[in-house]
């Protein structure tokens, strides 16, 4: 039933942001995605935290043989989805390898203790930086200004899909998304979510 | 997201753990579902909530999980199967009924599942429920995966109504709240009819009335009921092998940990050399299945979450036996090698097994790992945890808090569970000084309100929340009254149960299926209690503040403050904002004398915003909710709000 | 003089008990409020050098610096400060009738400031009961409301610092002596603002050898009378060694030994009991009941005094040796005993020569 052998067995994506950025409609569309080709697919994820400012993270496991631990182990997992900056660079602390790939939203979602003017927020330089130090590939995409200018941020998460999808071999076509996104928003959204993962496909090119 | 009730056998879906329970229970013909909202349970009745209606269930969202049992079990005791659903620490307030209801034994199936919470994610604890497995004598299921998730409840309700006792599934976080294929069974559809029957001989655990007593005669029938359900796991198929016929090493595990254990021999690649024994019955554990496998090797692993309850019960078992089997080495959290506290995952099992196979196991190259922590260390801010932008209680707290100050006499407030335990964090102006369980906050302050008589001269606050305080904090409140103890409740009125998703309580005019039912009211409880009672408007800070300070200098008694103001996350607020907010710069001082960033840095809401270039705040448009309340905190009017037409 | 900042208030001040509430620090920001007396902190301020504590009175304090600035020469011993003549003083007949206390001098100046446009705004200390409330009068009769004594401590200079914003510019204010010197200290720039101005033009100060803490003395009162039925507190001079509180039917005398318990810890360390810092100050006149003791000290308090005499508002006379030589003597005795219990307590070594 499955139509492509995965780069590893098991696949291990991470998706990673603050709460209330869509982490968990993401991650959710992604799977169900890619159980309808026939794949095992586990989702690891903490919700409670979500919608009081603290970080989130989807672990998501593509199996073609198996259901595997919710969460994925240190130093394993092989694309990275960053919704946000710094947190893209907290997951490889603990997940990353020297072969990950990385997909890293650039609008950053101030903490609380920078908003209030006690610390600073790394600069965007040092955080690509980091990033290309830390994968084998990173892409840098104004995901959420893409967003806005579509009229909602939280499309933001849709577009970094598209952008996954553009550059993994794992097989997220169009129809594919399109069937899924149909369960699950009113069928007047459909366009501007099919939009957005199509500005998501287009908006990685070479990697930097 | 699938659609729990629209597909049938053979169908194939991603689900979430607890979607998983709820498809099971389905599929057994579940009609009754009860519980009291609980991270990470919920969802197994909101989703049968949802189904409710075109499903003939009834689901109810109980007081507390104490009543939450005793309505199911009164559907079981009418022939009628029945479900209930807690977090780990809601089996301790139902455990008084759970005692008895062992005893009385149960008719038509009944299943309590326990969400527990290793590593308390969401919790003020990390306590077991596995063991009152034990203790009440209730046989204890633990499904390893979705699928089991789902078949296993289906199961239990056989397993419940062959013993005629209740069964208990337990779950994890990281079971829940995961995602897994599932591929469902079929949903019967059959009548039900319910029906007491009682008048029976009293003995008659069909028939009779449901006593759990004689005791003595009920309690020998319990331990046939267990006997009975050891010998059905000796063939159970939830108990699995996997390995080598000859292993050097067996690991014993259950729930969430067997995926971590499977997925820790991989890694290390010792899928030859170490076998693995997933128990789905861990209690009470089928003597001659778990022997067989004792008896393949001499070093043992036992790896599950938080206590050693499974560890301890195999060491009992192996210790009867040691005649028979040999003399095994065991490794687990008694020795270290597993942690005693928190969650667990798939590395820490790998560090145990390379620790006992002394071999090496490293995720990551030292250059990598150390790279990486100090480009974390440098880069990476930490997030606190904050109330959401237009939240009440902040509002609350911050006058809370500011009464206190003016009061001088160095009050507190006893903190109780709900979004305002975060008033422990500097979100709530570290306002909270207890922290326990559900009502505890009334509780402990009726116990302060009785100490003048040895000097105790401190003001003395508890805080509630509006579900809490029908859940379990009026008895505490009858006998600060009774007693006339002094302290002041504020009870945190914000229309729902707000930390676990918004569920309904009895303050509302709603139910679980969102039909229309009566409300109780919170002010006549406690005036018909006695209690003085006054009600505020959180968001009119001056007011309550100078209310609390009234409240709190009256030496009588009980009095309660309601503050009212409903959910920032509620559909209506979220509907859209009532002021659009903006920052006068001319007029904001900024970081100098005569306010020192008094709103950003003190009152902490999410949608103000420090400019480092421009030294003043601004707005930060589409975090703020637009309520308004931070104008009236600016000493020099800089914030200014516009109503929103 | 080093001006630091709110933490060292809390520790030099706060926390050590030794606030007595004279408001100095109460709305210039939303950090101090006063509450029934009691002077609070809602949150922690980090600034390191701030307004609060420039303007305490309770901090350490030049007063050579401040008495060069105000009096144009270096302080010294003398027990009654600074001063260009002491007499006796009571209202004209130009003042309506009202509840004064003793001789009605402190009402008559003030009201008469304000009638004649000396000053726009008074700051002055009205009451609720026995609780305090600073107000700021803009006319005569807002004045003689006012009057009558407090011996509670009162956060009066929180008015002052409500009136400046407000934007009056020529603010008369009636002060105890320690709030005499926060006052001095505030009119000195010391946070060194460039575009500083002086908006006080005339400091009335009170005679003080001590006041009780509001919430010390309500609570004790209470115990004993019916609060509301309170018209009036006086004490009267030595050797009385009383207080009376007069109720509608009568007066009820309180032994002074008892009262001197409710009397904040930092008043002890005291040495002003004449206001020094001001225009003019005003006392009782032992044996006198009808009459005030007033000293001149500067040329815009004679001015005004001068004025008012002329105008029929204030009546003076000369004030006898004997009266003369107690006040000396009973402002020489305060000093000393501040001054031997501050030093015991180590409180004369200022902050930046590495106390604490």
């Amino acid at each position: 039933m499955t139509s492509k052998q995965l780069p590893h067995e098991p696949y291990n994506i991470i998706i990673t942001g603050v709460g209330g950025q869509g982490n968990v409609m993401a991650s959710r569309i992604l799977a169900n995605m890619l159980v309808k080709k026939g794949y095992y697919i586990t989702i690891g994820e903490s919700f409670g935290a979500s919608q009081r400012g603290g970080s989130v993270m989807s672990h998501i496991r593509i199996s073609e043989r198996s259901n595997w631990s919710p969460q994925i182990p240190k130093g394993r997992a092989h694309a990275v989805i960053a919704l946000e900056p710094t947190e893209g660079i907290r997951i490889l602390k603990d997940y990353g390898n020297p072969n990950v790939i990385l997909l890293l939203n650039t609008r950053p979602i101030y903490p609380v203790a920078v908003i209030a003017g006690e610390i600073e927020y790394p600069g965007l330089d040092e955080i690509k930086n980091s990033a290309r130090d830390l994968a084998s590939k990173v892409w840098f995409i104004g995901a959420s200004d893409e967003a806005i200018k579509l009229g909602n941020p939280i499309l933001g998460n849709i577009i970094m899909l598209g952008a996954l999808s553009g550059v993994s071999d794992l097989p997220l076509e169009n129809e594919d998304f399109k069937e899924v996104i149909l369960s699950t928003i009113p069928p007047d959204q459909l366009d501007i979510n099919l939009k957005a993962y199509d500005i998501g496909k287009r908006k990685v090119g070479l990697p930097l | 997201m699938p659609h729990l009730i629209e597909s049938g056998e053979g169908a194939q879906y991603l689900l979430m753990g607890n979607e998983a329970i709820a498809r099971g229970a389905l599929e057994a013909g579940v009609k009754v579902v009860t519980g009291y909202p609980g991270t990470p349970s919920s969802d197994i009745v909101e989703r049968l909530a949802k189904v409710a209606i075109k499903m003939n269930l009834y689901v109810e969202w109980s007081t507390n999980e104490k009543v939450a049992m005793e309505v199911a079990a009164a559907g079981s005791l009418s022939g009628v199967r029945s479900m209930c659903v807690m977090k780990q620490n809601g089996v301790n307030v139902a455990s008084d009924f759970l005692l008895h209801l062992a005893g009385s034994g149960t008719r038509a199936g009944m299943v309590l599942v326990p969400c527990d919470d290793p590593g308390a994610l969401s919790s003020a604890n990390e306590g077991e429920s596995r063991y009152f497995a034990r203790l009440f004598e209730i046989p204890l299921l633990e499904p390893g995966d979705f699928q089991e998730a789902k078949d296993m409840t289906r199961w239990a309700f056989e397993l419940s109504e062959s013993i005629r006792n209740p069964v208990t599934l337990r779950s994890v976080t990281r079971m829940s709240h995961a995602s897994g294929n599932v591929t469902f069974g079929d949903i019967p559809s059959e009548d039900v009819h319910a029906e007491f029957q009682c008048n029976g001989f009293m003995l008659d655990p069909m028939q009779g009335p449901a006593l759990s007593m004689p005791v003595i005669y009920r309690h020998t029938e319990q331990q046939k009921k267990i006997k009975k359900a050891r010998e059905i796991f000796e063939n159970c198929p939830f108990n699995t092998y996997r390995g080598p016929d000859k292993p050097e090493l067996l690991i014993i595990t259950s729930s969430a940990c067997s995926l971590y254990s499977r997925e820790a021999i991989r890694i290390l690649g010792v899928e030859n050399t170490v076998g693995l024994l997933k128990l789905g019955t861990t209690w009470p554990l089928p003597p001659k299945l778990v022997k067989r496998y004792l008896s393949k090797t001499d070093k043992i692993l036992i790896v599950e979450e938080v206590l050693p309850f499974l560890e301890e019960s195999v060491k009992i078992l192996a210790a009867e036996s040691a005649y028979e089997i040999g003399i095994k080495r065991f490794y687990g959290k008694n020795d270290g090698i597993i942690p005693s506290v928190g969650e667990l995952n798939p590395d820490l099992v790998a560090e145990a097994l390379a620790q006992i196979l002394a071999i090496d196991y490293q995720p990551v190259s030292d250059e990598y790992a150390e790279k990486a922590q100090r480009l974390a260390t440098l880069q990476v801010p930490p997030r606190e945890l904050t109330f959401c932008p237009g939240c009440p209680h902040r509002a609350s707290f911050w006058s809370i808090h500011n009464a206190l100050q003016l009061d001088g006499r160095k009050g507190f407030v006893c903190g109780d569970i709900g979004c305002y335990s975060l008033a422990m964090l500097p979100c709530g102006f570290n306002t909270l000084k207890t922290l326990h369980s559900m009502g505890s906050g009334a509780g402990l302050a009726s116990g302060f309100g009785k100490l003048g008589s040895f000097g105790f001269t401190q003001p003395v606050l508890a805080v509630c929340g509006d579900s809490t305080f029908f859940h379990a904090a009026i008895p505490a409140l009858i006998n600060a009254v009774h007693h006339k103890s002094n302290f002041t409740l504020v009870v945190l009125d914000n229309g729902g149960t707000a930390m676990t998703g918004f569920q309904p309580h009895p303050g509302l005019e709603i139910n679980a299926l969102g039909e229309e039912v009566p409300s109780v009211d919170i002010a006549e409880v406690c005036k018909a209690m006695g209690a003085k009672v006054e009600i505020r408007d959180p968001f009119d800070l001056e007011g309550t503040r100078e209310t609390l300070n009234q409240l709190i200098e009256d030496k009588h008694g009980l009095k309660v403050l309601i503050l009212r103001q409903i959910c920032a996350l509620s559909p209506e607020k979220r509907a859209g904002k009532q002021y659009e907010m903006t920052i006068d710069e001319q007029l904001c001082l900024g970081d100098r004398c005569g306010c020192n960033r008094w709103c950003t840095r003190i009152f902490r809401c999410p949608g103000l915003v420090w400019d480092q270039q421009k030294r003043v705040t601004r707005i930060d448009d589409v975090i703020c909710t637009g309520c308004g309340i931070c104008a009236d905190i600016c000493p020099e009017g800089a914030i200014k709000r516009q109503e929103v037409a | 003089m080093k001006v630091f900042g709110p933490s060292e208030l809390l520790e030099d001040v706060l926390d050590k008990d030794l606030c007595i509430g004279c408001g100095a620090c109460i709305n210039l920001c939303p950090y101090f409020r006063s509450y029934r007396g009691k002077t609070a902190i809602l949150f922690p301020c980090t600034l390191p050098e701030g307004r609060c504590w420039a303007y305490c009175p309770k901090v350490h304090v030049d007063l050579n610096e401040l008495s060069k600035r105000f009096f144009g020469r270096a302080y010294d011993e003398n027990p009654l400060g600074f001063h260009r003549s002491i007499r006796i003083s009571k209202a004209g007949g130009h003042i309506a009738n009202a509840s004064f206390q003793a001789g009605g001098t402190v009402s008559a100046l003030m009201s008469f400031a304000l009638s004649k446009g000396y000053v726009n705004a008074a700051v002055l200390t009205d009451r609720d009961g026995l609780l305090p409330i600073p107000r700021i009068a803009v006319s005569p009769k807002d004045v003689l409301a006012c009057s009558s004594s407090k011996y509670t401590a009162a956060p009066t200079l929180s008015a002052l610092n409500q009136a400046i914003r407000g934007g009056y510019d020529h603010i008369g204010i009636v002060a105890t002596p320690c709030q005499t010197l926060a006052i001095a200290k505030m009119r000195s720039n010391p946070m060194g603002d460039k575009d500083f101005f002086d908006p006080i033009d005339l400091v009335v100060g009170l005679f003080c050898t001590w006041a009780v803490d509001f919430r010390a003395f309500e609570s004790f009162i209470s115990e004993r009378i019916d609060m509301d039925k309170i018209t009036k507190i006086d004490i009267p001079p030595p050797p009385a060694e009383i207080m009376e509180v007069y109720i509608g039917t009568g007066k009820i005398e309180i032994p002074l030994d008892e009262i001197r318990k409710l009397v904040p810890k930092g008043c002890n360390y005291c040495m002003d009991m004449t206001a020094e810092f001001s225009d003019i100050s005003v006392g009782v006149l032992e044996g006198r009941p009808d009459m005030n003791t007033i000293i001149i000290r500067t040329e815009r308090g004679e001015k005004i005094v001068d004025k008012a005499q002329k105008e029929g508002f204030l009546i003076l006379d000369d004030i006898p040796r004997e009266n003369l030589e107690h006040l000396v003597w009973a402002a020489g005795n305060k000093k000393k005993n501040a001054f031997i219990k501050a030093k015991q307590e180590g409180l004369l070594t200022p902050r930046e020569k590495g106390a604490r």
